[in-house]
């Protein structure tokens, strides 16, 4: 087992005259489960091939353990990967598959033999070892892959995408088996995936990326709860954090936030840091997560200088939680997420509370998070 | 000795490891014989040399900074004496012959004798008569070291199997011939034999397989075309030619996309013909809006409309994002080009623009 360190790492096509990856520096632990995640086009997946050596490194050093693999071949980097486009042998059955990489190695036939079953079972596959892949379903020949992934019995699991290609419920449940087999197998894991629910799910820390930068390398509570920036705070959370633009004014000697349709109370904690920083009278965009606007008495109650009135557009009942989109606050579409048994509907007016702890304040500007940074 | 062993020879000896040219006096005064042979070493204060290289009054050596036992020069001195690693190529009479058929095929492409025939003066003629699926690989991995015939070889046996051949083309490019037995061999037992309509997509299977192993198996990234199973007596040249050409093409029009097939690229062979001068006329007049296409999003957004047949719903699964923004995006174009990729003869004159700009683009 071994951690994985990245030092400067930039990626640069020849003809382009942009970086599609810019001065990555991570160091990755022994045995720890990483998610690269991003929009289309940020540079994760180029990461994770120049980590597999499929990519050369433009510049910077890459350690597998203590040894630098910069110019190591992919196959001796003592890495497996799993791809989004599982490319099984399509000749050979599920056993060859999986016992192929190790025939290659020149391995012994029972050391083969022990480990594929082994990993059959594991992935509770040892049903299917006489079939080929045409014969499989998605769900079966992702497995098959892990499997073969599996046998190398690597430092470094690599997986790009890997469940993209299963439908929604498989997805679900595949991610779980991943996870528990990361967790048994106690091998390093560098997952790259655009969901943020399975980076939110699966990794131990995940790093965001956008045009080729780390924006933010956290645990999923951190990113979560302490965004950095305006792009990571929009990306983690579904549905996405809702911003509102405004103006921060000191009254009577409190901060308030006032936009269209809202005028509520900064608590004194942030409204200190806020004046520390100069952003009183200034513009300044409010994040609050839809689970942070509540329509429950005991909190509106509660919270008298962080109520807004607001009417409701699109009602969303999913059953147990309802989205509700409303209108007339800020410039932009507000969303509300709320009790699905809470009975409101659309084109009520409905009464809100703001949980104003939980706010967080972004520069228009850098698009830093002011109360973070 | 590549970067590679370098590092290795590194972590070894556990002291920092490089290359340098000295000059024969500095070699002598460090304690050197008067004629230096490869492997050679002194121990300096520094640490030890070891002569990679004499080359008249230059030596190129490889320098450790530390001291080594007398039994680790020697056997790294060993290691390094010409003759010590691989046997060379050409060694295996297999390998032979597959090389010359090799320099053959480059004879006569290079003589433009596409439709020349396997000669009877190859011993390995009289294999070449069966049904063979022809493999083109050429490797891209930025390694000092192509990998040997016998290495190669042996791996592609054990992939493909033994009715295989291998054949040596231009630097870091392969030929691979595997009985056409395979195509029945991707299909599951139920099925008895192979629809004439699935081929193309069990060689893709293949070549997509194959690629596979090259990369992570064996040596790296790769490139890899496949074409339809051939008598290989009868149009080996042909084929290699079409194979390279689809290679060019993928290469050259589809950046990310390694495996290359022939009967994908006829567009792109087309437009590859058009005279310069034409191509440009047609860009000029086409595109109005020239920042439209330098937009990644649009770029990405378009190839995978395309690659789906002009399909919306399975376009804004591909691409992870809801079928709505899709549609907003492709309206955004239509504003700004005045093209509507939904109907068919704007769809295809956005994908030739796309080509011809992904082309120019990279000049």
């Amino acid at each position: 087992m071994a951690g994985v360190r990245l030092e400067h790492v930039y990626k640069k096509y020849p003809g382009s005259d942009k970086a599609s990856v810019t001065d990555f520096n991570l160091d990755i632990q022994d045995k720890e489960f990483l998610v690269l995640v991003g929009p289309s086009g940020c540079g994760k997946s180029t990461t994770l091939r120049m980590i597999a050596g499929l990519e050369e490194i433009t510049e910077g050093k890459l350690y597998i353990g203590d040894r630098v693999v910069n110019d190591v071949a992919p196959k001796d980097r003592d890495i497996a990967m799993v791809f989004q486009s599982y490319a099984l042998y399509p000749h050979m059955n599920v056993y060859q598959n999986m016992a192929f990489g190790l025939k290659l190695r020149k391995f012994r036939k029972d050391e083969i033999d022990r480990r594929v079953r082994e990993a059959a079972r594991t992935l509770e596959i040892e049903h299917l070892l006489d079939r080929k892949p045409k014969a499989l379903s998605g769900g079966q020949r992702q497995r098959v892959a892990l499997g073969r992934a599996i046998v190398r019995e690597p430092q470094v699991f690599l997986m790009d995408e890997p469940l993209s290609n299963l439908d929604a419920k498989l997805r679900t449940q595949m991610r779980a088996n991943i996870s528990k087999l990361m967790k048994r197998l106690e091998t390093t894991c560098i997952y790259v995936t655009h969901d943020q629910t399975e980076a939110m799910t699966m990794g131990d820390r995940i790093v965001v990326m956008k045009d080729g930068f780390i924006q933010q390398a956290a645990t999923p509570e951190e990113l979560y709860n302490h965004p950095i920036n305006l792009f990571v705070a929009g990306f983690i959370g579904a549905p996405a954090m809702n911003f509102i633009t405004g103006q921060l004014v000191e009254e009577n000697g409190s901060v308030r936030f006032k936009a269209t349709g809202i005028n509520v109370e900064v608590p004194e904690g942030k409204a200190k840091v806020l004046r520390s920083k100069g952003y009183i009278g200034r513009e300044v965009i409010v994040g609050v997560r839809p689970e942070d606007l509540h329509e429950e008495p005991v909190f509106i109650e509660a919270s008298p200088n962080s109520i807004i009135n607001a009417n409701i557009e699109v009602c969303e009942n999913l059953g147990h939680e309802m989205y509700l989109y409303l209108n007339g606050l800020g410039k932009e579409n507000v969303i509300a997420r709320i009790d699905g048994r809470s009975g409101l509907q659309e084109g009520q007016n409905v009464k809100l509370a703001i949980d104003m702890n939980k706010i967080h304040v972004f520069d228009p500007e850098t698009e830093l998070n002011v109360l973070e940074n | 000795m590549n970067k590679a062993k370098l590092q290795r020879l590194e972590q070894l000896a556990g002291a920092p490891v490089d290359v340098r040219v000295i000059s024969q006096s500095e070699w002598e005064q460090a304690g050197g014989s008067k004629h230096p042979e490869i492997g050679d070493c002194v121990e300096r204060a520094d640490g030890c040399i070891l002569v990679a290289q004499a080359d008249g009054d230059d030596l190129k050596i490889i320098h450790i900074g530390t001291r080594l036992t007398p039994l680790e020069k020697e056997l790294l001195g060993w290691a390094m004496k010409p003759g010590q690693s691989r046997p060379p190529s050409g060694t295996s009479d297999a390998e032979r012959q597959a090389r010359k058929l090799g320099e053959w095929i480059e004879a006569s492409l290079a003589a433009g004798d596409s439709r020349a025939e396997v000669p009877d003066r190859f011993e390995l003629r009289n294999r070449l008569f069966d049904g063979m699926i022809p493999f083109l690989i050429l490797s891209e991995q930025a390694d000092d070291r192509e990998p040997s015939y016998a290495e190669l070889e042996k791996a592609l046996r054990s992939f493909i199997s033994d009715e295989m051949f291998l054949v040596p083309l231009r630097e870091r490019e392969w030929l691979v011939l595997g009985s056409d037995r395979l195509l029945a061999e991707v299909d599951a037992p139920e099925e008895d034999v192979v629809e004439k309509d699935e081929t193309k997509e069990v060689l893709y299977s293949l070549a997509t397989g194959l690629h596979q192993m090259f990369a992570e198996e064996w040596g790296g990234e790769c490139h890899v075309a496949v074409g339809m199973p051939i008598i290989p007596t009868e149009s080996l040249v042909e084929t290699v030619a079409t194979l390279r050409e689809t290679i060019y093409l993928g290469r050259r029009f589809h950046v990310g996309v390694q495996v290359h097939l022939p009967w994908m690229v006829h567009l792109e062979r087309l437009l590859s013909g058009i005279p310069e001068a034409t191509r440009s006329r047609f860009m000029e007049e086409m595109m109005g809006r020239p920042d439209v296409f330098t937009e990644p999003e649009t770029i990405t957004t378009l190839d995978a409309f395309f690659a789906m047949d002009c399909n919306v719903s399975e376009t804004a699964k591909r691409l992870f994002i809801h079928r709505n923004t899709l549609l907003y995006r492709l309206d955004k174009l239509k504003q700004e080009t005045g093209l509507d990729v939904r109907s068919f003869n704007d769809a295809v004159l956005v994908r030739i623009m796309l080509l011809l700009y992904k082309v120019t683009k990279r000049k």
